[in-house]
Parts: C-alpha cells; sequence; structure tokens
C-alpha cells in the first residue's frame, strides 16, 4: 500500500490492511478460568480463535484487527487485551 | 515538575486537538500515539456531523483539513422483502436547495489523512508526536496522576495527562478510573471500501447517504436496535459500507457475528436491487476492516456515571464513552471534549491544581454541554428492537423518521439552537467564519484543495480555467459585511432565543405532523427553480477565488 515504515503482511482474506509483524502476544487466554462457551470464536472477524478440549485458544494473531470483541464477550475474564507493540499489528489507509 | 506539563495519549481524532490547544497556551505538549503512523488504526464509516464543525475547534473550522464528500440528506431504505425488492424510503431529512450542496450537514472523510492533518497542526503548534509508542499505565504518585509508563517501562513525568485512548480504554482500566463495558453495549463494525468512479458516485450518491433497515428474518441487515443496518456513505472516488451489530443480543446470546456479517453482505450485495444495479458494476472492492465501537454507552445510567477525570488526568472522547447513541458518531464528541479538556488542563496548571475537585469542572461542562448530552441520550436506534420485536411496520417507520428523518428536528432542534446561541452570544462574528467554512469547504472538495499533501486526492489548487464572477465576489464581501453589522442585533437575538431553545423540540413534536406536509408540498413546487439556484451557487463557488473564503 506503500506506506512508509516497515515491511508488511497483506492477506486476500482481507485487502487494503497491512500486518505488521512483531506484535507479541498482545492477546492472551487464561485456561484456568475459560469455560469453553466459545464466544470469543464466533466474534472474532479474524477467525483467532478455537475451542479444543473444551478450552480456547488461540490460533494466531495475524490477522487481528485489535477490535478487543473476544475480550469484551468473555463473561470469565478469561482473555487478557493488551495492545501491540508500539508500531507493530494492522494497519490501512482506508479506515 | 515533570519532563512536560501535558501529556496526551493517543493521536487520533481527540487528542491532536488537545494536543494543539496545550501548545498554543505555551504549555510544553508530548502526544504519544501507538501506532507506527498516525490514523492507520482508525476505522470508521465516517460522516462527521456539522455540530462537530461548527461548535468544535476553531483551527478546524477555519482551516482545510481533507475532506472526502460533502453530505446533505440521507435516503433511508426499509426493506420489507429483499427477495421481491419490495422497500420504502423515507428521505425527508435532507437540506433543501438551493441551500445544498454548498451548506453541508457533515462532512464525510477518511480517518487517516484527517487525523493526520490535525496532528500536523498540533505539531505546528509546537507539540511533540512520539509514535510507536504504547502507553500501559499511568504513573501514580500521592493519589495523583504524574505521568505516563510506556510498554518499555519508561516513565514519563508530566503535571497533567489528557487520555484520549479510544474506546477500549486500556489505560484508565489500568489507572482504576473506569471499568470495561459489557458487551450488549458495545457494537462490531464491519466496513468494507470499495473505489468507484466520481461520476457515477456524482450521479448515483450525489450528496446523500443511504442507509437500510430490514427485519431480522430477512437476513440483509444485523438485527434492528442491536447495532446498525446497513450504511452506505459516498466519498470522493469511492464509498465506505458499513454494518455493525451489538456483541450480545437482548436474549443475553452472544452472536456468531463472524458467520452472520458476512451472509448479511453477501445477501446485500447480491439482492439490494440499487446495489446490484447502480453500485456492483462500477464498484471494486478495497478494503474490509473493522472496529469495535461503544455505541449505547450513553444510555447506561451507571456506565454514562463513570468518572471522567480523576486527580492529574482527564478522559476525552471514546475514553470518555462520548459516542453517540443516534448517530453513531464519535468525532464532534471527541474534538468537543478535547477542546474542553485542554482549556482545563490549562487552568488547573495556571492554578497549579491539578485535584480531583479542580478538574471536576470539565465533567460539569461535558454535562452542560446541550449536544454532548443530546447525542448520548437518543433512543431511536436502541428502540428498533421493539419495532423489530413486535415486526411492526408503523413503529419501524416512525423511528426511522424520528432519527434519520425530518422527525428528528423534534430531538435536535433544542440542543443545535441553545449551542449556537451560546457560540453567537461568546462572540457574534462567529456566524462570518461559518459563513465562510461553508463555502471554503465545498471549495475545497470541488477541486481536491487540502492542506495537506497526504490527501488522497492530492492538491489540484488552481483548477485550470477557473473564471471568477466579479459580482459575486462582491455580493459575498457585501453579505460578510452586512452580518457584520448585523451583530449588535443578532447578540440580542441570540440572547432572547437562549431561554425559549428548550420549547422548540417539543413544539417541533407537536407541529411538524403539519408542517410535513406544507413543507413537501413547497419543496416540491419550488424544485426547478431551487436546482436552477443551487447549481449557479455551485458554478460560483468553485470557480471563486479561495482567499475569499478564508478566515
Amino acid at each position: 500500500m506503500g506506506m512508509k515504515g516497515k515491511t508488511a503482511r497483506v492477506s486476500e482474506k482481507f485487502p487494503g490492511v497491512e500486518w505488521v509483524e512483531g506484535t507479541g502476544s498482545f492477546i492472551t487466554v487464561d485456561t484456568q478460568r475459560c469455560t469453553g462457551c466459545g464466544n470469543c470464536m464466533k466474534v472474532c472477524l479474524a477467525d483467532c480463535y478455537e475451542v479444543a478440549g473444551g478450552k480456547a485458544r488461540i490460533k494466531g494473531l495475524d490477522l487481528c484487527m485489535e477490535c478487543g470483541s473476544c475480550w469484551y464477550v468473555c463473561a470469565e475474564e478469561a482473555i487478557a487485551f493488551t495492545w501491540p507493540k508500539g508500531g507493530t499489528g494492522f494497519r490501512t489507509r482506508w479506515g | 515538575m515533570g519532563e512536560y506539563d501535558v501529556i496526551i495519549i493517543g493521536a487520533g481524532f481527540a487528542g491532536p486537538v488537545a494536543a494543539k490547544k496545550c501548545a498554543d497556551a505555551g504549555l510544553r505538549t508530548l502526544m504519544t500515539e501507538r501506532s507506527e503512523n498516525v490514523g492507520e488504526k482508525v476505522i470508521s464509516g465516517l460522516t462527521i456531523p456539522i455540530y462537530g464543525f461548527l461548535f468544535g475547534p476553531s483551527f478546524i473550522r477555519d482551516g482545510n483539513p481533507p475532506i472526502e464528500r460533502p453530505v446533505d440528506g440521507i435516503i433511508n431504505y426499509i426493506i420489507k422483502d429483499i427477495e421481491q425488492g419490495d422497500m420504502e424510503i423515507d428521505d425527508s431529512l435532507k437540506i433543501p436547495k438551493p441551500f445544498s450542496p454548498v451548506y453541508a450537514f457533515g462532512y464525510n472523510a477518511y480517518c487517516k489523512p484527517f487525523c493526520e492533518w490535525e496532528a500536523r497542526k498540533a505539531i505546528e503548534a509546537g507539540a511533540e508526536l512520539r509514535t510507536s509508542t504504547v502507553v500501559t499505565d499511568v504513573i501514580m504518585e500521592a493519589g495523583c496522576v504524574q505521568g505516563v509508563i510506556t510498554e518499555t517501562g519508561e516513565k514519563i513525568r508530566s503535571r497533567i495527562v489528557i487520555d484520549a485512548e479510544g474506546s477500549q480504554g486500556l489505560v484508565a482500566l489500568k489507572a482504576g478510573v473506569r471499568k470495561r463495558y459489557p458487551p450488549e453495549t458495545i457494537s462490531l463494525a464491519d466496513v468494507y471500501d470499495y473505489e468507484m468512479p466520481k461520476d457515477r458516485l456524482d450521479e448515483i450518491f450525489g450528496f446523500s447517504l443511504r442507509f437500510c433497515w430490514g427485519w431480522d428474518e430477512q437476513r440483509c441487515a444485523p438485527p434492528l436496535g442491536h447495532g446498525n443496518g446497513l450504511m452506505v456513505w459516498p466519498y470522493r472516488e469511492s464509498i465506505h459500507y458499513m454494518h455493525d451489530q451489538c456483541l450480545r443480543m437482548d436474549s443475553a446470546n452472544v452472536p456468531n457475528l463472524r458467520k452472520l456479517l458476512s451472509e448479511y453482505h453477501g445477501n446485500i450485495t447480491s439482492k439490494l436491487p440499487w446495489w446490484k444495479e447502480d453500485v456492483a458494476p462500477h464498484a471494486r472492492l478495497r478494503a474490509h476492516m473493522w472496529e469495535g465501537f461503544e455505541i449505547f454507552v450513553g444510555l447506561n445510567q451507571e456506565l454514562r456515571s463513570m468518572p471522567n477525570h480523576t486527580d492529574g488526568m482527564i478522559l476525552v472522547g471514546d475514553a470518555a464513552g462520548l459516542e453517540s447513541t443516534e448517530l453513531c458518531d464519535g468525532v464532534p464528541q471527541a474534538w468537543i471534549s478535547a477542546d474542553m479538556a485542554a482549556d482545563v488542563a490549562i487552568e488547573a496548571l495556571k492554578a497549579n491544581n491539578t485535584s480531583r475537585s479542580f478538574l471536576s469542572r470539565y465533567d460539569k461542562r461535558i454535562k452542560a454541554h446541550p449536544i454532548l448530552q443530546w447525542s448520548m441520550s437518543g433512543t431511536n436506534r436502541f428502540n428498533l428492537r421493539y419495532a423489530q420485536q413486535e415486526h411492526d411496520l408503523a413503529k419501524l417507520r416512525r423511528y426511522v423518521h424520528d432519527g434519520w428523518g425530518l422527525g428528528a428536528l423534534a430531538h435536535l432542534s433544542t440542543p443545535l439552537v441553545k449551542t449556537a446561541c451560546r457560540h453567537v452570544m461568546a462572540n457574534p462574528l462567529i456566524l462570518m467564519k461559518w459563513r465562510k467554512m461553508f463555502h471554503r469547504y465545498y471549495f475545497n472538495w470541488h477541486h481536491g484543495r487540502f492542506d495537506y499533501s497526504g490527501a488522497p486526492a492530492g492538491s489540484r489548487e488552481g483548477a485550470r480555467g477557473r473564471k471568477e464572477d466579479a459580482r459575486f465576489r462582491a455580493s459575498f464581501r457585501t453579505k460578510q459585511i452586512l452580518l457584520a453589522a448585523l451583530t449588535p442585533l443578532l447578540w440580542v437575538l441570540a440572547m432572547l432565543s437562549y431561554p425559549l431553545a428548550g420549547t422548540l423540540n417539543p413544539a417541533m413534536k407537536v407541529l411538524l405532523p403539519a408542517i410535513e406536509p406544507v413543507y413537501a408540498a413547497i419543496l416540491r413546487i419550488t424544485a426547478r427553480l431551487a436546482g436552477w439556484l443551487s447549481r449557479r451557487k455551485v458554478s460560483l463557488v468553485v470557480n471563486s477565488d479561495p482567499s475569499l473564503f478564508e478566515v
């Protein structure tokens, strides 16, 4: 997209958006608290979650758009949500 | 003493407004931003309503920000049967010609160039900007915020902090000032951006937004009252498409948004008649993104009473939960609150008192602002769910008309007139600035003339073959002088109108049913003449020398 700065990944699934590497694990699931309800999986448009063995698991944050929906819907407060490292994560010029 | 007088967390729509004002006042100001380039993480479908420009920061009103298209009306489609293309239209909310399109009720914009433009103004005023900087906490000493802590553990000290972090508000949570919002108050906005040739957009959309409201079983828009239907915004050479849905329903269910939102998008783009015929052949998908926002926080008394300030810190914009429940827009509230927060920060530092009790004047000003309070309390969008539950078409028509049709005047009139009166009472010459703003913004839009090099259209100033009309120049100036001469009278008028403004909403409620048919008839009868006058006005404005509209 010709934006200045670090190189970034793109995805055919979501055009017009780039993801800069090096985010760190900015969203984590506390498996002790997780009840496996799957709400996080249902609201994540980037399909970052799966539920396996009765627990939610982050498959990968590659396409995460940092909306926080998974964190909002987690009634057990099992999901910790922070921001990716400064200057990393998603970016777009079409917002 | 801190390294800085003020630190502002976040350079979205609100942050730079506060930063510019603080820097203009001579304060040592730092603005932090977590992204590498300002605005690249800001997502919205964006019409910024006109009250943001009229009553917001003066540098935006008097400047040349990058806008994508003026907006003069909303066409609401109530979809009764998408398979049959059966729908009703309510397009009653429209600025009438010949005032439109030069006089607009809002301006569409891309977030990134607009935020960058704002940030550049703040930097020019002397504020520092640190990008790629995530603030994770505040420095709390002696019960007072004394600066911020970044993700690397770096401590940056300041005498006061303005938190403009956005709707998730992680810093305010960490500092224990606010709580996480419940999911039924949060909506996930799914946004698509399509490229489209300008001449097709001019012809198909003109300056109107298109909103669609549909019954749940139509599977073409999110359930009524749980977010929005479908909204389409025409930009300069593109359209923004957005539907959004709350993260939790009345039934307490969390919907499968990934499945539903993609189903709605598929149905709309393949079945909605005007999308299939007018848009699809000319549109090319350019981007797909999403963002959560606090759509119904204002309607929940408990959430609404969460603190917007603490010792040493003030919260603004989305971080203070100031999203409009009705128009689904946070930018005017972000601008107005950031402007107020900067005023209070300047006063606090001058008095050398950043205590919670001193800063409470910020909360008082927020609560006393007619537009901020109105925008937090509109219930039409929420109430759509009752029309949905009862499948009551008459109810649906009424809510749509009262929210995004002419019926909105029964809610909007009092806050708009009250706020306008306040501004005129403070400085009646503002009327001349408002008039110039509408003309300048239209001229800028037409010619792609913005004082921002990164705007998508680029600068095309000095459009070829412009031939200024000397009579228009003379008449524009004469009217400005006339406005100035009438200043004392307008001031008196505002003073007299202000106490009466409270009666406007109830009066509109009673009178609108009688006025609307008459108004519609007048518009019909005068349509040809008004259309001609509007075209003539546009031609005169776009051919003028832009210095005529500068403040």
